[in-house]
């Protein structure tokens, strides 16, 4: 039997100094403005960032050859308050973890809220395929039980 | 090669990724996984290399057979990874929606 793993969702929050509209337009529409693309694509050079502004529509980078590199499902557009995404780390949908953004008012600015979670379903699918419990689970649930219990 | 490389660089290539893929369905010999994979038998072991050493696969020998198989040590060192990149990417987001409410709506 596979022991059940929880790995904490990833939580940020940045407030940022416009409205909730234009947070959420930045965030989808314009990402190519701060996507770390250099670092962080699929292809070395990326021409553009596409969000399908729908439900079940796709997100995805153009590469400068026009190859098309899969990033996304969108599974709740609700501009400009809510996004969430089936994030593909890897390109088959059990894999795909879950990546949700809310944009509220904050006084004059708009503060965001982003969780990137689901992690179990690629951990237990690793875990499982193991005869022994893995010291590495061991020192990771350790670290995330100090954290959480200082939070 | 980097003896420490990022799960999302190791994955960025899609042989690599191929290669992952097939070992979410249980462990397998270099073989096999070139059997499955349209390239030759030592750049499934070159591409293994990169994705043990990112910590995603690690290698087990079983009697005679040498299998790989998917280390739950690089799953969590990819979200500590996703982690890391949020703080840099909602940086970056915070500056560029600042920049662009400034110079008004286009």
């Amino acid at each position: 039997m596979s022991k059940t793993m929880i790995i904490e969702a990833v939580r940020k929050t940045v407030t940022v100094d416009c409205t909730v509209e234009e947070a959420f337009r930045v965030f989808t529409a314009d990402a190519e403005s701060w996507w770390p693309t250099d670092s962080h694509s699929i292809y070395d050079e990326v021409r553009e960032i596409v969000f399908e502004e729908h439900e079940g529509g796709e997100v995805y980078e153009v590469s400068r050859a026009g190859e098309k590199g899969h990033w996304a499902t969108v599974v709740a557009w609700e501009p400009p308050g809510r996004l969430v995404l089936a994030w593909n780390i890897l390109e088959r949908d059990p894999t795909a973890t879950e990546l949700e953004v809310r944009f509220l008012a904050d006084g004059g600015g708009t503060r965001v809220e982003l969780e990137h979670r689901g992690w179990e379903a690629l951990a237990a699918d690793a875990a499982e395929r193991r005869d022994s419990y893995d010291t590495g689970w061991d020192h990771v649930l350790g670290k995330y039980a100090t954290r959480g219990a200082s939070a | 090669m980097s003896a420490n490389g990022h799960p999302l660089d190791a994955l960025g290539d899609p042989t690599r990724r191929q290669v992952f893929e097939l070992l979410r369905e249980g462990p397998r010999s270099v073989g096999e996984l070139a059997g499955q994979v349209p390239v030759s038998r030592p750049a499934v072991s070159q591409h293994l290399r990169v994705l043990e050493d990112a910590g995603l696969v690690s290698y087990r020998r079983v009697g005679t057979r040498h299998l790989y198989e998917l280390d739950g040590a690089g799953v969590a060192e990819l979200h500590a990874w996703v982690d890391d990149f949020w703080n840099v990417a909602l940086a970056r987001f915070k500056a560029a929606a600042e920049r662009s409410n400034q110079g008004g709506r286009t």
